[in-house]
């Protein structure tokens, strides 16, 4: 435990962490700020040019032969499926089509900011966890930790766990902040979100603090191997750049389940659809469907074992490799 | 060969091999069959040219690289398997300090000493001890070469060890830092710790050390008390002072010995009687104006001893071209080279 006590100090204690999470911190603000202003309530005055546009349009004649002829032969305006009551649902303007901005609604920021907000949070530990560690061999200060604390798993866990808890509390904080200032805002502004968004907004951000503090597990654990955090951050660079083209260009059907972007959305939104050209054509509603769903557990099972496999190698090439 | 526990030995190494492996592919020795004894209490020189493997050894000993083959022992346990068993006795310094730059003296103290459970008071006394208790805030980034040295030392002095060891402890050290480290290594030998002292300032390992052993292509050359080293190894050189220089040096090198001439006189080798060389100058009607033999130091020791080796590590590889994969194959030694 003291052990750990020091690794968590250290991980703190280290400048270059301490200007990421002040990095993600400020991403973190303005993405919760950005997402606020461009939902901020409609002034009465954009609101009354919104009614007047809607009047507008209602009274347009053109609207009325489109519905009915919509509800003579409704699939053939939307396709297969589609009942003659959807009609003047699908066709008559609303309000909301007119005013400049759409409210606050959590469930669609879940998808958008929501994740964006996972993704940054996910890269900047990952750069944390690999300076952290790849600072302590650049220094040389591993050999020196290593002459007080000579049992080399021992030292390789501490410094792991320091990472990954570092990173739970770090991802917790950004996180739950950022959902924590939308809702209070929603509320505020009198914008009732449904349970099941709710559910989706807690479960979303919950994996999604795990991802972000695994993947800093994950960014030690590729820097013991490695030893230097600019040769974690080049190999993250050409993966993103290259590896995930070279998945999609292979010419396998689903293909596209061992990309680690797509496993990743799969975790984070319990579940990704994925788009593969090598698949045989679907009919569906908007035309030829060329997709599959990747599920949750597959996204989990995916991610864990990267992870695993990258710890073992890591603990592996800690415990035996020479020390300078 | 198999090292057998000596109750009075504190380190001890049998058929000790070590093989780097560099990043074209070239298998290098630094380490070949080195068979080491440190005894306890005193200090202990660690001699040997650039890349003779004397860090190397230090580090297979503290367990910071892995030996190809052979035996080593700390106060009698097998390293590196029982290592944790004896670290806290142990107090190193391996090469330069090693520390991290952004945070001050004091913090990196802390860092290391907190896991052991080691008082913050011990990091004062450290601190105090190497005369940088006024500087222990600023960050170690900002420390001077000498400065960085003497935390190094305040690092080692944290767990009060039995064993010191020391590879270059005086680097970069001004000449008052250099006397009180050599005074403080003197003292602690003599309160009975066990420094094991690596150096290239071979007046300083003689001025200090008890004992020494000189290694060589990673090999021991010679070990044992300085006294006896130089006593065994030092030729029998006798200075003579004539009035005709290049008259007595034919008839001295008519008579045997080897003379070389230096300025106004002449250095005789193998006269282990300085009156037979006084007896066939006079003889010659060459009378000495003064004769005196000239006293052995460890350099010429161990200049004697390493005269066959590339003296400042140009056969090897540079550290940084070293990948320390290291080869586990013993078989098959073509094609090596030595450090």
């Amino acid at each position: 435990m003291r052990l750990l006590a020091v690794e968590l100090d250290r991980y703190r204690s280290r400048r270059a962490v301490a200007m990421l999470v002040l990095v993600a911190t400020l991403l973190t603000v303005l993405l919760a700020a950005t997402a606020l202003w461009d939902t901020r309530p409609v002034s009465w005055a954009e609101r009354a040019r919104a009614e007047a546009q809607l009047q507008q349009a209602l009274d347009d004649p053109q609207l009325q032969e489109d519905v009915d002829d919509c509800r003579d032969n409704p699939e053939a305006f939307f396709g297969p499926g589609t009942t003659s009551e959807q009609c003047a649902d699908f066709l008559v303007p609303r309000l909301e089509n007119f005013v400049p901005r759409a409210t606050l609604d959590l469930g669609k920021v879940v998808h958008g900011r929501g994740t964006a907000l996972i993704v940054i949070v996910t890269s900047l530990l990952v750069i944390a966890g690999a300076t952290f560690v790849g600072a302590d061999f650049t220094t040389g200060s591993m050999s020196n930790q290593l002459l007080f604390v000579p049992r080399r798993t021992t030292v390789w866990a501490a410094k792991g766990l320091a990472v990954l808890l570092s990173g739970l509390v770090v991802a917790a904080v950004l996180v739950v902040g950022f959902w924590a200032v939308l809702s209070l805002v929603a509320d505020a502004r009198g914008i009732s979100t449904p349970d099941r968004v709710l559910w989706d907004v807690r479960w979303t951000a919950l994996r999604g603090i795990v991802i972000a503090a695994c993947g800093g597990l994950g960014g030690y654990a590729v820097t013991v191997v490695l030893r230097r955090t600019v040769g974690t951050v080049a190999l993250l660079f050409a993966y993103v750049v290259g590896g995930e083209a070279l998945v999609f260009a292979l010419p396998f059907q689903r293909a596209g389940e061992w990309s680690l972007a797509n496993n990743a959305l799969a975790w984070i939104h319990d579940g990704a659809r994925v788009f593969d050209d090598n698949l045989p054509c679907r009919p569906g509603l908007a035309g030829c469907q060329r997709s599959y769903e990747l599920s949750l557990g597959h996204g989990a099972a995916y991610l864990g074992g990267v992870l695993l496999l990258a710890l073992l190698v890591s603990w592996l090439v800690f415990s035996r490799r020479d020390v300078a | 060969m198999s090292v057998t526990a000596d109750a009075t030995a504190v380190i001890e190494t049998a058929g000790l091999r070590k093989v780097y492996r560099t990043r074209a592919g070239r298998r290098v020795v630094a380490v070949d069959d080195l068979d080491l004894v440190v005894p306890a209490g005193g200090v202990h020189g660690f001699l040997g040219p650039n890349g003779s493997g004397k860090t190397t050894t230090i580090r297979m000993l503290l367990g910071l690289a892995r030996a190809n083959r052979g035996e080593m022992r700390l106060f009698g346990e097998t390293v590196p398997a029982r290592l944790p068993a004896v670290m806290d006795r142990v107090g190193a310094v391996v090469e330069e300090p090693k520390f991290v730059p952004t945070f001050s003296g004091r913090k990196n103290l802390q860092l290391l000493a907190r896991p052991l459970g080691i008082p913050s008071t011990a990091v004062d006394a450290a601190l105090e001890q190497v005369g940088l208790d006024t500087r222990d805030r600023d960050r170690y980034g900002g420390y001077s070469l000498g400065m960085r040295q003497r935390l190094a030392i305040a690092a080692t002095l944290l767990k009060q060890p039995e064993l010191l060891i020391l590879d270059e402890p005086t680097n970069g050290l001004d000449p008052a830092g250099i006397r009180d480290i050599r005074d403080m290594i003197r003292g602690l030998g003599e309160s009975g710790v066990t420094v094991l002292l690596s150096s290239h300032i071979l007046a300083e390992v003689q001025q200090v050390c008890h004992s020494v052993s000189i290694i060589g292509n990673g090999h021991l050359l010679a070990s044992g008390p300085v006294a006896d080293l130089v006593g065994d190894n030092t030729l029998s050189v006798v200075r003579v002072y004539v009035a005709d220089p290049d008259a007595a040096t034919g008839i001295l090198e008519a008579a045997g010995y080897h003379v070389a001439r230096a300025g106004d006189h002449l250095d005789v080798e193998g006269a282990q009687h300085p009156e037979d060389i006084t007896r066939a100058l006079a003889d010659r009607g060459h009378y000495v104006r003064a004769l005196m033999p000239v006293r052995g130091d460890l350099e010429s020791v161990f200049l004697q001893l390493t005269r066959d080796v590339t003296l400042g590590g140009a056969s090897g590889p540079l550290p940084g071209d070293l990948d320390d994969t290291e080869d586990t194959d013993d078989g098959d030694h073509h094609g090596e080279d030595r450090r």
